[in-house]
């Protein structure tokens, strides 16, 4: 395993929005959907899923339903709304923004002032 | 949109929590077992492979919680929690739950109570349709000092098309009525309004109909409403009351409806609130000619126009009757400046008691502070003992917020139980309370704990909680944490940001307790006063009864019809009250002393204008006095003084010369520096009505309350000038429960249509007539006690708790050499500093504020010297008193003991 990243505060939310935005997924398909993306560059303390979870579907932008996984057992598939998917956009909007600006802040060279 | 998926996920959740877990515990296990699955497929063993999952995914427990958290479930359970908690403390602690909870019960109980009488009174709009409409209509001669006069019809006609401001307006006549058919003969109240009184007010019938614009007639209508209240009576709330027939002085009248029961005509409220209704058309016969300046209507009640504001409408009576008096200058002088005013109904009928009700809000919101100070010094001498829970509780990762809403669950716990207590109480006593609120305040019937009053209790309720929770909550909060635990929980004395806490504590509690006892010093003295105040006459060994001769509208029937008549009828009163055995002086007066209860009925006492011979007309503007007719003997019955000249005789009778006797104010007021005596004067300014002469002059009679001075009267003979309603006074040593029968059967040998009502001593028509100001000066005075009470329970507590935290301290002292005194001293000196603290803040708050009673006060100053001298000293003895007894124990102290002990 490489060097893992920290998850910075604040994109979980946004990382399971895109995660479900993919497919429905159950809780631990969830966290190997963002590992897998992000080619297992990213920690995430694995029970900290969970309210992330909960906290999305009490806003309205994932829901649940259970059904039956590839193991045959019980679990509970989350799937983006309609209402999540504006916030994924809208999400990515900002973060690229925000990344566009804060690449260009580091990349300016003296000569540029 | 956002919000409402929120709530509605909270409400799932809230609702099926248990739900909740068992998704959680599914989720959780399926996510271990899938990552162990795979981590052996990695290789790993299936029980390292369990194990490693576990180590990865974290605390469990604390996950589940965030979860719980980030659904917004988790402070229900917490919530849950602090309350099993605080329910073991209270029960725990039995002799202080009891305490606060009796004490809260008391001070929320006197606070709903009182508060639904408020809110019957004050606040709930009139039963009416659209009440904020309907306003009572005043005709005032501000020029000449006069309001309320007399109205015409035309001058309510102008009323009605003229003026465009009301929707409808009834002349509302306010008297009593003989009712006469069945038994006995009874004295009702009745009301006669315009065909438009009940469609105006909005009313609708239980039984039958009421009469409406479609009965006009122009005379007096023959058909009546009866009340709720005379249907069960009289008629044992028989439905085919209607199309019966009962007789109102005399007057065949048949029933054509019931009104409903809360149904209460929106006048003065009198111990006979009116229970028959009939209606006039005041234009033909029994009226006289509808002129301008025949005024003969006496009050009225209008219903505004929709979207009319009261200024709007007074803006536009006003001009109307600046048009009016210009063109009709004969009708009014220019000098009395006749205008019209209009006032909301319902600040008229409880404008007067508005200052008592308040009053005496304020005296039991006052009383819940105090208790609910004193709860909080009980708290914080607990949360002082329970700081090292809170250290322990900080150390284990309680945050502060959520210690702080623990021990607010607490006190929320305790306030509710004794919200719910009081609230409880307020239930049970208020018809009890009721019978001691004097029955002329109005709409006492509407008096009920409903939503608002219950809603009110509950503000309190939650208000205290927050009150006496605070305090302790933050102290235990900012100090526990770091204290405690290194001084090993062991009490660390009277700390001093603790001190300082509670000191303010006491220091409030007393003040408010000096505001209460300001307040009822000051009612009390205002009674003890008025009690003592002499109302120009002898009350003792004085009864008297009331009579209403028969006032009917057909006068061919009228037995009473004009003066000689009446005079007849009252030479025979006398003769035969004489006549009982016991009865040593009989008299007549229109006027009983004190019972002017309600100056809008027919009857009442008014000020009158006059006029006063060889005075010019322009300084007579200002002449007004009340007319009260007598017979010859009522001075001498009543034992008043006759200053000068001569009292009445039998001789002065109609056809002689008009003679009258006034009284000191009147001779003061209008004849300074002249000699009454001789003098002439001729009521209502009449140029057509014969001159009366003044003969007599005697000491002022309080006719219209204790707590009216200086209105002029003016007496006329009974045998001259006489109305139908009187009271009979007697001079005898009987009680008047004894003379009661005797009285009503001479009266009914003369005419046994005739009702006696309210046959009493004087004594107790003078204590009746003081039945308000007795009842708020007894409930503040009552308030204050428990206030003073509960103050000292404070500061005796508060010590009491200091001696017993200082022990080891005072040992020292003592073992250093200290002698007793020096100790008492100590003790004795922080009760006096904190007792004078709150006394002087109290004054100071006092001074402040009781310039709102001063309405309610009669014959003491707001800043009455002897009250605010008094009673700070009374306060200041009682607390150092009580700081007193734990200085004394202090000084017990053994010092051994007490160091071995630490």
């Amino acid at each position: 395993m490489g060097k893992q990243i920290d998850l910075l505060q604040g994109t979980l939310d946004m990382l399971i929005l895109k995660a479900v935005s993919l497919g429905p997924l159950h809780g631990y398909g969830v966290l190997l959907r963002i590992q897998q993306i992000s080619g297992e560059q990213l920690e995430i303390q694995q029970g900290s899923l969970y309210p992330a979870l909960y906290r999305l579907e009490h806003q309205g932008w994932i829901s649940s339903q259970w059904g039956e996984s590839d193991n045959k057992r019980k679990a509970k598939f989350y799937s983006l709304t309609a209402a999540g998917r504006r916030q994924l956009h809208s999400e990515t909007e900002k973060w690229n923004r925000m990344a566009s600006l804060i690449a260009s802040i580091l990349h300016t060279t003296s000569e540029q002032i | 949109m956002n919000l409402l998926t929120r709530f509605l996920s909270w409400l799932k959740w809230m609702v099926k929590g248990q739900r909740l877990e068992s998704e959680m515990e599914t989720e959780v296990h399926f996510h271990l077992q899938s990552y162990a699955a795979d981590l052996v497929r990695k290789g790993l063993s299936q029980q390292e492979a369990m194990r490693q999952a576990r180590i990865e995914f974290g605390g469990i427990e604390s996950h589940k919680d965030a979860v719980r958290a980030s659904v917004g479930v988790r402070w229900w359970g917490e919530l849950g929690s602090d309350m099993r908690h605080g329910w073991r403390l209270l029960r725990k602690n039995p002799g202080f739950t009891a305490v606060a909870i009796l004490t809260l019960a008391l001070g929320v109980g006197a606070n709903t109570a009182i508060f639904s009488i408020v809110n019957a009174v004050l606040l709930r709009p009139l039963p009416f349709r659209d009440a904020d409409r309907l306003v009572r209509i005043y005709f005032n001669e501000p020029g000449v000092g006069l309001r309320d006069v007399r109205f015409s019809k035309p001058e309510l006609d102008d009323l009605q098309t003229r003026s465009g401001v009301f929707e409808d307006v009834s002349p509302i006549y306010e008297g009593s009525e003989d009712l006469t058919g069945a038994g006995q003969p009874e004295h009702l109240g009745g009301v006669n309004g315009s065909f438009s009184y009940f469609s105006m007010l909005g009313v609708t019938p239980q039984v039958g109909r009421l009469f409406g614009p479609q009965d006009f007639v122009p005379g007096a209508s023959t058909e009546a409403v009866i009340s709720d209240g005379l249907w069960r009576r009289a008629y044992g709330a028989d439905p085919k009351v209607i199309g019966r027939t009962l007789r109102l002085d005399n007057d065949p009248f048949t029933i054509i409806g019931v009104l409903p029961r809360g149904f209460r005509h929106p006048g003065p409220t009198t111990s006979g609130d009116p229970e028959v209704f009939s209606a006039f058309g005041f234009s033909a016969d029994p009226f006289p000619p509808p002129m301008r300046g025949t005024r003969i209507l006496v009050s009225g009640i209008g219903r505004l126009k929709p979207g009319l504001t009261l200024a709007q409408a007074q803006a536009r009576l006003t001009a109307m009757a600046a048009e009016l008096r210009h063109d009709f200058p004969a009708d009014y002088p220019p000098q009395a400046k006749w205008t019209i005013e209009i006032q909301p109904l319902q600040e008229t009928l409880v404008g007067k008691v508005r200052p008592m009700l308040l009053v005496l809000l304020g005296a039991v919101i006052l009383i819940v502070f105090i208790v609910s100070l004193n709860i909080a010094n009980l708290l914080l001498a607990r949360a002082s003992g329970r700081q090292q829970e809170m250290a322990v509780r900080s150390a284990l990762g309680a945050s502060r917020g959520r210690m702080v809403r623990q021990m607010l669950t607490e006190s929320m716990l305790l306030s509710l139980i004794g919200g719910v207590a009081g609230i409880a109480t307020a239930f049970g006593t208020l018809g009890f309370i009721l019978r001691f609120v004097p029955s002329n305040l109005p709409r006492l019937n509407e008096v009920r704990i409903d939503w608002v009053v219950l809603a009110f209790a509950l503000l309190i309720s939650i208000l205290t909680g927050l009150m006496f929770g605070l305090a302790p909550t933050l102290h235990s909060v900012k100090g526990a944490l770091f204290s405690a635990i290194r001084e090993g929980g062991r009490g660390s004395g009277y700390s001093t940001k603790t001190g300082r806490l509670r000191d303010l504590l006491i220091v409030s509690e007393l003040a408010f307790a000096v505001m209460l006892m300001v307040g009822a010093g000051l009612l009390l003295r205002t009674l003890r006063d008025l009690l003592q105040e002499n109302p120009g006459f002898n009350p003792t060994q004085v009864v008297a009864a009331h009579i209403q001769l028969p006032n009917p509208n057909e006068s061919e029937g009228d037995t009473y019809r004009d003066i000689p008549r009446r005079a007849t009828f009252d030479r025979e009163l006398l003769r035969r009250m004489k006549a009982i055995v016991g009865v040593e002086l009989a008299a007549i007066t229109s006027a009983l002393p004190t019972t002017n209860a309600n100056p809008n009925a027919v009857g009442g006492l008014t000020s009158e204008g006059f006029a006063i011979e060889d005075r010019p007309v322009e300084s007579s503007q200002h002449l007004t006095a009340e007319r009260i007719r007598i017979s010859p003997g009522y001075f001498k019955v009543l034992q008043t003084t006759l200053l000068r000249g001569r009292s009445f005789t039998e001789g002065d009778e109609d056809g002689k010369p008009l003679v009258a006797v006034i009284d000191e104010s009147t001779a003061h007021k209008y004849w300074p520096d002249q000699d009454p005596l001789g003098r002439r004067v001729r009521f209502a300014r009449d140029a057509t009505q014969p001159w009366t002469t003044v003969v007599g002059i005697v000491k002022d009679i309080k006719s219209d309350g204790l707590d009216i001075d200086g209105v002029p009267h003016i007496y006329v003979s009974t045998y001259q000038d006489n109305s139908r309603e009187m009271s009979v006074v007697l001079r005898t040593s009987l009680p008047a429960t004894q003379l009661e029968p005797q009285i009503r059967h001479e009266i009914q040998s003369i005419d046994s249509g005739l009702p006696v009502f309210d046959v009493s001593s004087m004594n107790d028509v003078l204590d009746r007539s003081l039945a308000s100001r007795r009842f708020s000066a007894d409930l503040v005075g009552g308030f204050a006690g428990l206030a003073v009470l509960l103050a000292s329970i404070g500061i005796y507590g508060l010590l009491a708790y200091m001696v017993g935290q200082r022990k080891r301290e005072i040992g020292i002292r003592m073992a250093l050499g200290s002698g007793r005194g020096g100790v008492l001293k100590l003790f004795l000196q922080k009760g006096m500093v904190l007792a004078g603290l709150g006394v002087v803040a109290g004054m100071v708050l006092s001074a402040s504020t009781v310039s709102f009673m001063g309405s309610l006060l009669y014959g003491v100053r707001p800043h009455d010297p002897a009250v605010f001298v008094i009673v700070p000293l009374l306060l200041f003895a009682i607390a150092v008193l009580a700081s007193y007894l734990p200085a004394r124990r202090a000084t017990k102290v053994n010092p051994m003991i007490a160091l071995r002990e630490a």
